[in-house]
């Protein structure tokens, strides 16, 4: 679907409509995507789906993705959302994974950062300076 | 003995290994080697982004939400969804001396099959130009070997001088004359011990052209045995526009090299008329606002950011430099288009090449009137600045002439004596091309001729006559050859030497 550009600055004003002190307010996005079906003003369609591009953008660089090769300790766990909430502030939402062809290690996604420091990638590192030689 | 194991085991486990961050995005369009990719927050312009499997991509639109990134090479492997990652360079090319005679692509990756490049240190494609503190004026000559260039459309070292006309009137072939030339000159000083000769060094960037016309250009250099001086960028028709837009970027920084290392280099742009088309379709598929022709608004910044890297630097940033000979194609002769303007008004003059002179047989077919170089005359060597200095005046004053002298049979002498000579002046600048003349050789003809030597002879002689004289000179008068070269300017003895010597060759003459 074609979104215009009218669409798209109405998206991004709707964004920031929803926004209290820099954060993402859900209750907002929620009361303003109802008043907006409700309400069905012209390119609606292109708006809502602009909107919910925008919605995910911020969902994914507000979410700390941890991925371990085994199930971390509830102790390790909060020493990493420690770490992070300290370098990204507060309100990130944590999801913990398990991913057994990590071997060994974490790796940690927020947003678009990535800190690997997991065996495999280790393992390609090698392989990658292997082929360059 | 257990305190040193307590201590390297201690010191051991206090290491910490550290994670690097990365940046990633995700590839969420993919189409016509361009790539809209979510994430890459930290990307840079121009940075160059790794899609994996050694495909290579370069920033070149940064956006709220996304980057529009243009695949260099093979696209065709990157898919939706894939994981793309910021490298933190600047996309670069290798540079040096291990180029010469080699045949490259936009990347500095070698075509020839000649094995990999030997080359330890890469330019950035992208570089500011040089400043005002680190520039000088044109002060030494680039000698193109085409009597036409040298005598009324001089070219410094550090120049840019547009060559323009419409397709098949010779564009190139002034180029690879000039690059040819260039060889000559750099094996004789070689070969002499010359310590005052400065090599130029050529690069000649083929953007657009069919790969048949680039496989001459290259064959014509190997014979003439320019290939040792010579790198070769090519981005043919078939290369993807990304590539076709680099390519000049890419020579430029490999002659930026020579410069910076106190050398002097040529580049030979060919054509930057294709260069805009290819951008405009680059621009186009990364969805940039379009202007005039379709068009970026950025046009104008493309090449004149590029021209601008030409230069010549001072004593004290090592006095090295960078020609630049860009050429543009215009359509039946229409040099008041966008792209011809830009350009134009971006060189420091242009040799104007005209269809009707072309196919009259004045070949090179340089139009006199609208061809100007602004700068090179500072650049031109005493000797030939004595017997050229009102040679275009007298040219363009013959063309006017003869242009009235069809409308009426009564002339007065001074004006038939005018176009005698101008008829005579346009068939010695005539050239066949690949066969361009050293300068002693060009001074002496032309003095020849400015003192009234060819006068008497038919016009349709002038060319034998030009021609014995030449080789009389090279095989039987080296030495007076030789010393014009040596003392740059005509003497009052030096004259007097040439006057014997041409009336002498002048009795032998049959």
């Amino acid at each position: 679907m074609k979104v215009t550009k009218q669409s798209r600055r109405d998206a991004k004003a709707l964004f920031r409509a929803c926004q209290v002190n820099g954060v993402l307010d859900e209750n907002r996005v929620r009361q303003a995507v109802d008043e907006v079906l409700e309400k069905k003003p012209r390119g609606f369609a292109g708006t809502l789906s602009h909107f919910v591009r925008l919605v995910r953008l911020e969902q994914a660089r507000r979410t700390a993705r941890i991925e371990s090769s085994v199930p971390l300790s509830p102790e390790l766990q909060s020493g990493l959302k420690a770490a992070l909430e300290k370098r990204y502030g507060q309100g990130l939402h944590f999801v913990f994974g398990e991913n057994p062809d990590l071997i060994g290690g974490v790796r940690v996604q927020i947003g678009s950062d990535v800190y690997d420091g997991s065996i495999r990638a280790r393992l390609d590192g090698i392989y990658e300076d292997f082929k360059a030689a | 003995m257990s305190t040193l194991l307590q201590d390297i085991e201690s010191k051991i486990s206090g290491a910490k290994t550290t994670v690097a961050k990365q940046n990633v995005g995700i590839v969420r369009e993919i189409g016509d080697g361009v790539a809209k990719i979510e994430g890459l927050t930290d990307a840079m312009l121009n940075e160059m982004l790794d899609f994996g499997n050694g495909v290579t991509g370069l920033a070149l639109n940064l956006e709220e939400t996304e980057v529009g990134a243009i695949i260099l090479g093979e696209y065709t492997s990157v898919k939706e969804g894939q994981e793309v990652r910021t490298t933190g360079k600047l996309l670069q090319v290798p540079v040096g001396k291990g180029l010469l005679g080699r045949v490259v692509n936009a990347l500095g990756q070698p075509l020839d099959g000649k094995g990999p490049i030997k080359s330890d240190k890469s330019y950035p494609v992208e570089k500011i130009a040089p400043g005002i503190v680190k520039r000088k004026s044109v002060s030494q000559p680039v000698q193109t070997g085409i009597m036409a260039v040298d005598a009324m459309i001089p070219i410094g070292r550090g120049q840019r001088e547009l060559i323009i006309g419409d397709r098949s009137t010779g564009k190139t072939t002034i180029g690879i004359d000039t690059i040819i030339s260039q060889a000559r000159l750099n094996k004789a000083a070689e070969a002499s011990g010359e310590k005052d000769y400065r090599p130029l060094y050529c690069i000649y960037v083929a953007v657009g052209q069919k790969q048949s016309n680039i496989a001459r250009v290259i064959s014509v250099l190997e014979e003439a045995g320019a290939m040792p001086y010579t790198i070769v960028v090519s981005a043919s028709a078939s290369d993807s526009a990304t590539n076709q837009y680099l390519a000049p970027f890419a020579g430029c920084a490999m002659g930026e090299w020579f410069m910076d290392n106190g050398m002097d280099a040529l580049i030979i742009y060919d054509d930057l008329s294709k260069h805009a088309v290819a951008y405009r379709q680059v621009s186009l598929v990364l969805k940039r606002p379009s202007g005039r022709e379709a068009y970026p608004g950025d046009v104008f910044y493309l090449h004149s950011r590029l021209l601008e890297r030409s230069a010549r630097l001072n004593e004290k940033s090592g006095n090295g430099s960078l020609t630049a000979l860009p050429i543009i194609e215009t359509q039946m002769g229409d040099v008041s288009a966008y792209i011809p303007t830009n350009v134009i008004s971006i060189t420091d003059g242009q040799i104007y090449l005209e269809t009707d002179l072309f196919y009259q047989g004045v070949r090179p077919a340089i139009s006199v009137g609208l061809s100007v170089s602004r700068v090179g005359s500072a650049a031109q060597i005493k000797a030939m600045k004595q017997v050229s200095g009102r040679i275009k005046l007298d040219l363009a004053q013959f063309r006017e002439l003869a242009a009235f002298a069809q409308f009426g049979s009564d002339l007065d002498a001074a004006t038939q004596a005018k176009i005698e000579r101008g008829k005579r002046v346009v068939e010695i600048f005539k050239q066949p091309q690949y066969n361009p003349l050293s300068v002693e050789v060009q001074v002496v003809i032309l003095w020849a001729v400015q003192n009234g030597y060819f006068d008497d002879v038919a016009v349709d002689k002038i060319k034998d006559f030009q021609n014995k004289l030449t080789d009389y000179l090279t095989s039987r008068k080296a030495d007076l050859v030789a010393k014009i070269q040596k003392e740059k300017a005509l003497s009052d003895a030096l004259t007097a030497e040439l006057k014997a010597v041409v009336t002498e060759f002048k009795q032998t003459y049959k």
